[in-house]
């Protein structure tokens, strides 16, 4: 197929339904579905695909689409859907439990704000929420990403290491109404890319089994560590999935953590999403005048891949994260798990946070410039700067 | 620092008691917790609480591993697992009824406190049968062993709500219970701390799958078990025939096996299936519902309809005489005969079967009917001589020809009475004119005919004195219908074709009527009217003359079937005739006497259990085998307790039963019946009446505990019912759905 | 003979050989209580797959059916099961579905949920698969209670019983999901009572061989939540349908109904009498008849107008 100036939620949409044709020869493929602004596109997409061995079932909420979904993959068929803000937020009891059944269930999320009040600008607090859940999660800057990494979550989360459901993330509006050029690859490619899924676990007939009766604390615990086991193992399936990806495509899809110009920066912006364009091009301008500014652009969320992160940064003194989330009571979640990275192995470095284009405010170069002077000015870490919001006086 | 540690069952209120040990010490100013281990297990499965109680705070949070005592609720639970981690000097208090002294070996280095809890509880209506809510009972148990005055543990209750029964059981178990000083020295404990797991199960690595394989068996604190009681239809049954079986395996549509029981006791099935007066449907239990089963037609079908192939179980050289080839007779025959013995009966008659072949008329017995029975006797050997009537002479020669003698000439003497007109053919015998009616030998035509009698030969003369053309037949009896002897449904089916019944009329003296024409009758027989006065000895009561009554009926003809009497000419003088004992005073051989001729019972059924009960003594007599006269169907393994008594109505489930009509077999309509000797009846058409039958306190495979119990744990193994008490929580679901009241719960 | 009441004398009719404990869908050794009616109810869908020679998915709501299967990586089921979120069951079932049908596989799907997962939180995960007509068996054990969570109010708890969240007896009645599962015009709903087995196993046919939504509603007693004794479980429900408490009936399409057993209007006292939780708060039995006869009118005449 040739490349096509398509959405992101068009690239999503045939991404999701060719990989669910792609099981065809296996066991097939269902999910539910269930529309919500700005993913709907994506839904529609899918329910128009003309599956060979496959049922899309428009449900009533996004708790059965997940339902459905969780069904068809607990009976040994692919399985995927796609939903976005307050849709995951009424959805969560399900994505846990495809999380704790170990269901490689691919979602695309548009990051949308929370609401209400209604909002369906871009925001990331909607899958940052989840970020607690045995789910990996992926960030897509372009529509291009958006197509490969949902093809590489599949082929991730259905290896027999993780078994994990994954989410591909991009932002409302910026990525998945922006129409833009991307490579479609050829359903053959697909099919060679994704190989047959066999669940190990699904339901059979002639093992039977309970999932999700009761559970003791030990194994409990012992649960959770094997879940920890597969997130562990995630880099390198991941790497192992984007040399695929390249032998299959012929274009790589990108790693985990982009890093450019980090090698000797002293500065270093991290940021996620749509952001990452714009960010790339002000580190491009301050390197052109001589300042050791570098770039991370995280495409993992979860597992949080801290290693990278902490080789990105070697010789930073100074981290500035972008967010655009807000966690009540704290403020950036990426400056929280940043943080936390670098606690006890660089204790010097200066990690301060902004928040940028919260609820879908625009974020601009001039957004990013006005960030990067103020780290440059800093020599201490202070609380979360807002930068849409102009300091006032406190009013007593 | 104390710390209890309860073990208890699901209901029985373990956290409470943890909750009201705590709050009588939080009263006193302690701190306390109290809590329990919560888990999937429900009403009945073993549980764990504690307590916590001490002077300044409590500073942990986990659950108790060395407890400073143990109380444990129900008896059930009493194992080594109660003492773990118990400290050195710890008490342990048990619900049970066993001494505590009883324990103390068991738990060794801890002293014992024991009282029924159990006992008390249910004395005060505290929780349901199964499960009795024990714990208020042991809070005063506890207070005691806690040295906590009776009145603070008292106070906790009432902080608590809890009042009346509780208030009550706490004083009981309080003044109550026993102490046993320890013995010997406790053994060491493991490590009593949860251990860290490797690792556990894991969903992607496809574990699981394997049955909890709970015991919960332990749940249970009664279980059920079979039992089995006497059907009321067996028990009046003369022949002795297991109904209850054979109507079980016709109900199943087995009709050979239905047949096959019967003739275990019973070598005339197809003649009872037509003139048995069925006191076995007097007594069935099912006429509390909707209407005695249909017993008589059910064995008539059996006889009719099944098929059965009979030989002897052995063979004997014993060589056995038999006199009378009536019902009682030919059973003792028969059943010799299945033994093994040659027997050779003689009959003074031209034809086997006695009563059965002369006195039953055509129209109820066919003779085919009867025929293809006493073929089925011959057929195992027995010879029967007829034209052979035998006096006390002949009686003599029999006794020093065969091994044995069995006598059963039945009621040969005839009740008369003296009406004046005697020796003509005016007044006759019943059972004479019935054998003349068979022998085609007598018309009666436009006769007006009188029968005195209220038994089944009245009925029968009567009836077929209609066949015969009598312009009228009048039956006079001296009681009422009530007292009438005969089968109900012979009474109704001959009131059907036109026989008048006189009741309260006595017969005094027949009269010639001086000016007889063709039309009139010939004669006038003077009677008497009756009332009813005190019971006599038959129970029925007594009819007295009323002074002044007399009246006349007019009539061609009396028929009089006024009963029968043995005749005993035969015997030596002097020979007292009792059933079943060896003649005494006679010849050197074994001689018995059967059926009506030592009864005087006067059914065929009845004739039959004699005929049975004679070949076992006569067996008995020649072997020295001692034959069980027990319920020979006591074989089935899964019988827990035999009860000897009849079940009645009440001891059944009467309600799970449904409603179903008695069903009965298609009859000639009335008009048609009087014109021909042809048989009225034409039986069932299938045995369907028998699954009418409630088995009433016998198990018939209705299965009906398997289908409901909860934990499929009740199967059915071949004919045996299986009750996994490895797992049976004892819910008595079994019990109460059983409608024939086989299952019940024993405590444990 | 036929029996629809189950009665002592259906008993003749052929009983098939029971499976072995160890076949049983309900396997010996589980948590649930003594006399509990689900596991009754259990133990004869395991029968009556095993008459027909079908198998079957469990998708288990949070109820007291879920932690029957106790503790990972055992389990009380002898079939493949899936315990799925409090309103999932019906979507869970529905994806199920939808993959042995695509590979045209054998064997029912079929949701086990009490009426808490049915009457309410999962009443529009339920209603959307009957919509599409989903090809699956929901089996709905109604005890009238959330059991699992220690007996408090659902919308199928009659009016009167006491709960732990309504100590002053329920004021309001109880939901009529038959008729909203009948207004989805689904191929086949029935009401099922355990004390009238040879019906309850005839509608667990119908529901196997029915293509789409079968709605099946049990009344399950619970000893526990009802407070009564375990051996009364079954004499309980069967009053309930001699009294006309619980009408037993099936509607087809939605759009044809059939009474199976004409309630015989036994007072119905013994039923209340028999329950703690209709203790202490007086029940008018004579308007509770009322209603039921009622109610039992508008099913008689639509099975009259519009029969099966």
């Amino acid at each position: 197929m040739a490349i096509e100036v398509v959405t992101g939620n068009h690239a999503a949409g045939y991404a999701l339904a060719a990989a669910g044709e792609a099981n065809r020869t296996a066991r097939g493929m269902a999910c539910g579905i269930y529309p919500i602004t700005p993913q709907t596109e994506i839904v529609e997409r899918v329910a128009a695909f003309p599956f060979t061995k496959g049922r899309v079932v428009p449900v009533e909420s996004e708790h059965s689409a997940m339902g459905v979904s969780i069904g068809a993959s607990l009976a040994g068929a692919r399985s995927f859907t796609a939903s976005s803000s307050n849709g995951l937020a009424y959805m969560v009891e399900n994505i846990m439990t495809a999380g704790f059944y170990r269901l490689p269930i691919v979602m695309v999320a548009v990051n949308r704000t929370l609401g209400p009040p209604w909002n369906i600008w871009a925001d990331q607090g909607d899958t940052l929420m989840l970020r607690d859940f045995p789910w990996i999660q992926l960030y897509c800057e372009t529509n291009q990403e958006v197509a490969d990494f949902t093809l590489l979550a599949f082929r991730l989360a259905e290896d027999r290491r993780i078994l994990l459901p994954a989410l591909v993330c991009m932002d409302a509006f910026i990525v998945s109404h922006t129409q833009g050029e991307t490579d479609l690859p050829e359903q053959g490619l697909v099919d060679r890319y994704l190989p047959d899924l066999a669940l190990p676990h699904r339901l059979r007939h002639d093992a039977p089994r309970t999932l999700g009766g009761l559970i003791w604390p030990d194994v409990t615990a012992s649960m959770r560590r094997e879940i920890q086991d597969a997130m562990e193992a995630v880099p390198e399936v991941f790497e192992e999935s984007r040399r695929a990806f390249v032998e299959v495509f012929g274009r790589d899809p990108g790693a985990s953590i982009e890093t450019f110009h980090t090698e000797d920066a002293e500065v270093v912006l991290l940021v996620s999403g749509s952001v990452a364009t714009t960010a790339r091009e002000i580190v491009r301008e301050r390197r052109a005048s001589g300042e050791r500014v570098g770039l991370v652009n995280m495409r993992m969320f979860r597992p949080f891949p801290e290693a990278a992160l902490r080789e990105a940064c070697r010789t930073a003194g100074k981290v500035g994260v972008l967010d655009r989330d807000y966690a009540a009571g704290l403020g950036g979640v990426w400056w929280q798990d940043t943080r936390a990275a670098f606690q006890g192995h660089r204790d010097d470095l200066l990690i301060q946070n902004y928040l940028v284009g919260i609820g879908g405010g625009d974020v601009t170069p001039e957004t990013l410039d006005d960030a990067l002077d103020d780290l440059n000015g800093r020599s201490a870490v202070g609380p979360p700067v807002w930068t849409q919001i102009a300091e006032r006086e406190v009013m007593v | 620092m104390v710390e209890l540690r309860i073990h208890g069952r699901g209901g029985q209120g373990g956290v409470t008691l943890a909750k009201l040990i705590a709050t009588s010490r939080f009263l006193r100013g302690q701190s306390v917790q109290a809590f329990g281990l919560y888990a999937a297990e429900r009403s009945g499965a073993p549980i764990q609480a504690f307590c916590r109680y001490s002077d300044g705070p409590i500073t942990v949070r986990n659950l108790v591993y060395e407890p400073d005592h143990v109380i444990v609720l129900d008896p059930t639970l009493i194992g080594l697992g109660i003492t773990k981690g118990l400290r050195p000097g710890g008490w342990v208090l048990l619900n049970s009824p066993d001494a505590a002294a009883s324990f103390t070996e068991r738990f060794p280095g801890h002293s014992i406190a024991a009282v029924d809890a159990t006992a008390i509880a249910r004395a005060h209506g505290l929780g349901s049968r199964s499960v009795p809510i024990v714990n208020t009972a042991l809070a005063g148990a506890v207070a005691r062993l806690l040295d906590i005055p009776l009145e603070e543990m008292l106070a906790a209750l009432d902080h608590l709500g809890f009042g009346g029964g509780n208030v009550a059981a706490a004083r009981d178990a309080h003044a109550g219970l026993a102490v046993a000083q320890a013995v010997g020295v406790a053994a060491e404990v493991g490590t009593v701390r949860p251990e860290p797991v490797v690792r556990g199960p894991s969903f992607v690595a496809g574990d699981g799958g394997a049955p909890p394989g709970i015991e919960t068996g332990q749940w249970a604190t009664e279980q059920p078990r079979r039992q089995q009681y006497v059907p009321p239809c067996n028990h009046v049954c003369p022949a002795g025939n297991d109904v209850q079986a054979f109507l079980h395996a016709l109900a199943k549509d087995r009709v050979d096996e239905g047949l096959e029981i019967l003739l275990r006791t019973n070598p005339f099935p197809s003649v009872c299936g037509r003139v048995c007066p069925a006191p076995c449907m007097a007594s069935c239990n099912r006429i509390q519902l909707d209407g005695a089963v249909n017993v008589r037609e059910l064995e008539r079908y059996a006889g009719d309809e099944g098929s059965v192939s009979l030989r002897p179980v052995a063979d004997r050289d014993e060589r056995i005489a038999v006199v009378g080839s009536g019902p009682g007779g030919l059973t003792a025959a028969y059943q010799l005969a299945l033994a093994g013995y040659s027997v050779v009966v003689f009959e003074g008659a031209p034809e086997a079967g006695g009563l059965l072949r002369s006195g039953i008329p055509d129209f109820r017995l066919p003779r085919n009917v009867l025929d293809r029975e006493l073929d089925r006797i011959q057929d195992l050997g027995v010879e029967i001589v007829t034209d052979s009537p035998v006096d006390r002479r002949r009686l003599l020669e029999l006794s020093q020809a065969y091994d044995a003698v069995v006598v059963a000439t039945g009621l040969q003497e005839l009740r008369g009475l003296q009406l004046g007109v005697g020796g003509t053919d005016v007044v006759m015998q019943g059972i004479d004119f019935l054998d003349r009616v068979k022998r085609g030998q007598i018309r009666v035509d436009e006769e007006d005919m009188v029968v005195v009698g209220g038994g089944n030969t009245a009925m029968d003369a009567a009836r077929s004195a209609l066949r015969l053309g009598a312009k009228s037949v009048r039956v006079i009896y001296r009681r009422t219908r009530a007292e009438m002897p005969a089968i109900r449904e012979e009474i109704e089916e001959a009131i059907e074709e036109g026989v008048q019944l006189d009741f309260l009329r006595q017969p005094i003296a027949l009269q010639p009527v001086a000016q007889a024409d063709g039309d009139s009758a010939a004669h006038g027989l003077l009677c008497r009217r009756m009332e009813l006065g005190e019971p006599d000895a038959s129970g029925r009561r007594r009819p007295v003359e009323i002074p002044g009554s007399e009246f006349q009926i007019p009539c061609d003809r009396v028929v009089l079937a006024l009963g029968q009497s043995p005749d005993l000419s035969v015997f030596p003088e002097g020979t007292e005739v009792r059933e079943g004992d060896r003649l005494l005073g006679m010849l050197e051989r074994p001689v018995f006497a059967v059926g009506d001729l030592a009864t005087q019972e006067g059914t065929v059924a009845g004739a039959i259990g004699s005929g049975r009960r004679a070949a076992r003594h006569v067996h008995q007599t020649l072997s020295g085998e001692v034959v069980p006269t027990g319920r020979d169907s006591r074989v089935r393994s899964d019988v827990d307790v035999w009860h000897d008594e009849v079940i009645r109505d009440d001891a059944l489930r009467m309600h799970l039963f449904e409603r179903a009509p008695v069903q009965e077999g298609q009859a000639l309509g009335a008009e048609q019946r009087i014109s021909t000797f042809d048989e009225i009846h034409e039986g069932l058409r299938d045995p369907t009446e028998a699954r009418r039958c409630l088995s009433c306190g016998v198990c018939n495979e209705c299965d009906i505990c398997v289908t409901y119990c909860p934990e499929g744990v009740l199967k059915r193994v071949g004919h045996d019912l299986v009750f996994d008490y490895a797992y049976c929580k004892g819910c008595g679901i079994c019990v109460t759905e059983c409608p024939r009241n086989v299952v019940f719960m024993s405590h444990l | 003979m036929s029996s629809v009441n189950g009665g002592p004398s259906s008993v003749f009719d052929p009983i098939p050989e029971i499976p072995c404990v160890e076949e049983c869908l309900l396997r010996a050794g589980n948590t649930n209580c003594g006399g509990c009616g689900m596991s009754v109810g259990l133990t004869m869908l395991g029968r009556a797959l095993a008459e027909a020679e079908d198998t079957c998915m469990l998708a288990i709501p949070a109820c007291c059916g879920a932690v029957t299967a106790g503790a990972f990586p055992t389990t009380s089921y002898g079939v493949p099961t899936v315990c799925t979120t409090f309103a999932g069951s019906a979507a869970v079932a529905s994806g199920l579905a939808s993959i042995r049908d695509l590979n045209g596989e054998s064997g029912q799907v079929i949701c086990w949920a009490g009426d808490g997962g049915t009457y309410d939180i999962g009443l529009a995960t339920l209603s959307a698969a009957a919509e599409r007509n989903e090809n699956i068996v929901y089996i709905c054990y109604d005890n009238e209670i959330y059991g699992n969570t220690g007996g408090q109010r659902s919308s199928a708890t009659p009016p009167g019983a006491r709960t732990t969240t309504t100590p002053l007896g329920k004021k309001e009645g109880k939901k009529d999901v038959m008729a909203i599962m009948a207004a989805h015009e689904i191929p086949y709903a029935a009401t099922l009572s355990i004390a009238h087995p040879d019906d309850f196993r005839r509608k667990l046919r119908t529901a196997f061989d029915t293509q789409g939504t079968s709605f099946l509603l049990i009344h399950s007693p619970c000893p526990t939540g009802w407070k009564s004794e375990p051996s009364d479980s079954l004499e309980l429900v069967r009053i309930a349908v001699d009294s006309g408490l619980f009408p037993l009936y099936e509607v087809f399409g939605g759009r044809a109904w059939r009474i199976n057993v004409e309630p015989t209007w036994r007072d119905p006292s013994g039923y209340y009498e028999r329950q703690r939780r209709f203790r202490d708060h007086e029940i008018d039995t004579e308007i509770t008849m009322r209603v039921c006869r009622e109610r039992f009118g508008r099913l008689s005449v639509l099975a009259e107008r519009f029969p099966a």
